[in-house]
């Protein structure tokens, strides 16, 4: 499905991806985990064709075609979802007919017919329950004054909807309480099929309490340091990074500010 | 130094007798006045980023041909009057047949109600800051009193059609005079459109008289054809309690200015002034507006937004004013601003002139371009890039063409805006 060649990638002529490899077949779950700043966005904005970043080498194909010529649409369209770090507010655009929209054009792109305001309706109501978000939230602006839980919701909402063959979630798990996260979780284990991909970019171990991984990868200044399976996930949560000789004072004090707010 | 430069004699030939005598003494009048006046050029403040696109040449002078059949104007529903090159087309109206609301062609008042007109036409304008009204006051050839007797309410908006056939250069020079008695409610629309391609002139004065508790809606929309200049004036008077709002809606052209000047000289008056610009290829426009807080605890509040594409130019200059007896004034003005492409322009300018202490004022302008975080967000979902920035537009506007009372020119503005985005916006 997602196969990434020694992908390099630079932001403001700082080069942050120094060589990324990673292969995601379908039906598997890969969690990519890291200190803060080591590179997990910039990785996830690239697949999704961010132009803020320059890839200077390598390669990316989904599926066997390559993925770095394309538009962020064209991307979109054939199956790449990324839920953001942080989603966009978008004040005067309602979170109802965005949605509407991006599943018209999906639609509209696999030759299906589109949906009316009635059926979108519908389809909007029993999705947003399933991430337990008021329907309220609808009409709303895209993201416009939602709490950091709810624009991970809204952002799993948008997964559920597109039903993409690659689902990217960057730091769906943070900033939310027990019970968020359980949902969040369960919004994600909806999605796992034997047809799709997904790539976890978290850095707690706390979310793979609940989707277990098949594959854990640490990246760390721009590289993939170590993979594994699950147990990695769960020697990283017993010894840090620290034994990979990574520096993770970040995480530490990240890990310490979340475990104090919980 | 070089004179100002005048008006185009041609101008000051006398235009079309068929109006009552006072009216035709109070044209003379004015007509005499333009003589010597100045026309605006890139030195006169106002008309700065605008007096070079204006183009008072000697076949504008000539009053454009009246045609009788009046076109699309005929499709709009309910009440309405068709001006076509400024004249009423009687068979095209339909008035309501309301005895309380009286609404009269100039051409039709008695001499005891044409010089009781004469008296009060322009009041509601600071001629000096709006000096091509005084053109309009020279030229009009027809015209149009509304009046609303006191609680007097009507019961469905009124369109009024401004309709020009430009088959011929030439200028037109349409006039409205509202008078809403105490507690009475109008909406008014008024629509201009064209058809012909040729140079023409819409010079337009429209005057709103509000008594104590009166309430008009004023919606204007601006769609006039691709060649002809806009010069149009609006003036409010507004005595205690009353009530005005405006929607104004403008397509751009080769050049579009509306002067809008609202007085709020009665306690508790409260104006509600909403605009939305649209310019692209080579279009100007030009908004300005003036709120006067002549009384206490009056309250205005102004939002304007102007989009620019391709390498047009728009321009807002909104004044307030706050008199030194206005204590308690709120006075609310925004102006926010998108530039599509980097070859467009847009000038804003809030002025505020405050002499009481006691007043609450607030104003805001930003000029922006569409957010790369947002278009990327939407891109990503699959919207296209088309999509994603007629959505974005669309935001910029919504919250304006929203509140626009009249459904039925909420869809026109609708329709306008979709061949705007059509335009602006490729498919990649
Ligand atoms: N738009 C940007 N402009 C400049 N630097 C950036 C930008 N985005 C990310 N960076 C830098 O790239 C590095 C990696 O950031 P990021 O990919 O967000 O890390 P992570 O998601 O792992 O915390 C950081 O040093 C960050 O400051
Ligand atoms: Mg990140």
């Amino acid at each position: 499905m997602l196969s990434i060649k020694n992908l390099h990638a630079s932001v403001e002529g700082k080069e942050i991806l120094k060589g990324i490899n990673l292969e995601i077949n379908a039906g598997e779950v890969h969690a990519i985990m890291g200190p803060n700043g080591s590179g997990k966005s910039t990785l996830a904005q690239v697949l999704a064709g961010n132009d803020a970043f320059d890839v200077t080498s390598g390669e990316v194909t989904l599926n066997g075609d390559n993925l770095l010529e394309k538009e962020t649409e064209a991307r979109a369209r054939d199956g790449v979802f990324l839920a953001f770090q942080y989603p966009v507010e978008i004040p005067g655009v309602s979170n109802l007919q965005f949605m509407r929209t991006a599943v018209n054009s999906m639609r509209h792109h696999r030759g299906e017919s589109e949906m009316n305001a009635a059926e979108f309706m519908k389809l909007a109501r029993e999705v947003s329950k399933q991430v337990d978000l008021d329907p309220a939230f609808l009409k709303r602006g895209v993201n416009e004054g939602f709490s950091g839980g709810e624009k991970k919701r809204n952002e799993i909402m948008q997964a559920l909807l597109l039903q993409p063959k690659l689902a990217i979630l960057d730091e769906t798990d943070s900033g939310l309480d027990i019970d968020a996260l359980k949902v969040v979780a369960d919004g994600v284990n909806a999605l796992r099929s034997k047809d799709r991909g997904i790539l976890m970019i978290t850095h707690y171990q706390r979310l793979l309490d609940h989707i277990v991984p098949d594959y854990v990868h640490v990246l760390a200044e721009g590289r993939i340091v170590k993979s594994g399976g699950r147990e990695l996930a769960l020697e990283l949560e017993d010894r840090g990074y620290g034994w990979l000789g990574i520096k993770d004072e970040a995480t530490d004090a990240d890990s310490a500010l979340s475990n104090s707010a919980h | 130094m070089k004179p100002a430069p005048t008006l185009s004699t041609a101008f000051l030939h006398p235009a079309g007798q068929a109006l009552p005598e006072p009216l035709l003494a109070l044209r003379k009048q004015r007509g005499a006045a333009l003589v010597d006046m100045p026309l605006p050029t890139r030195k006169t403040e106002n008309w700065k980023y605008s007096s070079k696109y204006l183009k008072l040449t000697d076949e504008m002078a000539s009053s454009l041909p009246i045609n009788g059949k009046a076109g699309s104007a005929l499709a709009v529903p309910g009440y309405k009057v068709v001006f076509i090159n400024g004249m009423v087309i009687p068979e095209a109206c339909e008035y309501p047949d309301l005895n309380n609301i009286l609404i009269q062609r100039f051409g039709d008042l008695s001499d005891a109600e044409a010089s009781e007109l004469a008296e009060r036409l322009d009041s509601t304008l600071d001629k000096k800051a709006v000096q091509l009204a005084g053109l309009n006051s020279a030229r009009f050839e027809d015209g149009l009193v509304i009046r609303l007797k006191p609680d007097a309410v009507l019961d469905q908006p009124l369109f009024i059609i401004h309709e020009v056939t430009a088959g011929h250069s030439g200028s037109a020079f349409p006039r409205i005079f509202v008078d809403a008695g105490r507690n009475s409610k109008i909406t008014l629309v008024e629509e201009y459109i064209s058809s012909g391609q040729e140079a023409v002139m819409v010079n337009t004065v429209t005057e709103f008289n509000l008594a104590e508790g009166a309430n008009v809606t004023n919606i204007r929309l601006s769609m006039d054809g691709e060649n002809v200049q806009h010069i149009g004036a609006t003036g409010v008077l507004q005595q205690r309690s009353s009530r005005f709002e405006s929607h104004c809606v403008g397509f751009g052209g080769p050049l579009r200015r509306h002067d809008l000047q609202v007085r709020l000289e009665g306690e508790g008056a409260e104006c509600k002034l909403n605009g939305v610009v649209v310019t692209q290829g080579t279009q100007h426009y030009d908004n300005h507006t003036t709120i006067e807080h002549v009384a206490p605890h009056c309250d205005s509040e102004e939002t304007y937004r102007n989009i620019a594409a391709d390498k047009s130019h728009a321009v807002f200059n909104g004044r307030i004013h706050i008199h030194q007896d206005a204590q308690k004034s709120n006075a609310n003005m925004n102006n926010k601003n998108l530039l599509l492409n980097t070859g467009a322009e847009i000038d804003t300018k809030p002025e505020l002139e405050i002499y009481a202490d006691d007043v609450k004022c607030a104003h805001g302008a930003t000029i922006g371009q569409l957010d790369e975080e947002s278009l990327f967000y939407l891109v990503s979902r699959g919207i296209s890039r088309r999509e994603a920035n007629v959505l974005l537009t669309m935001a910029f506007i919504n919250e304006l063409v929203a509140q626009i009372p009249v459904d039925a020119v909420k869809d026109t503005v609708q329709t306008h805006l979709n061949q705007f985005f059509d335009q602006t916006f490729q498919e990649a």
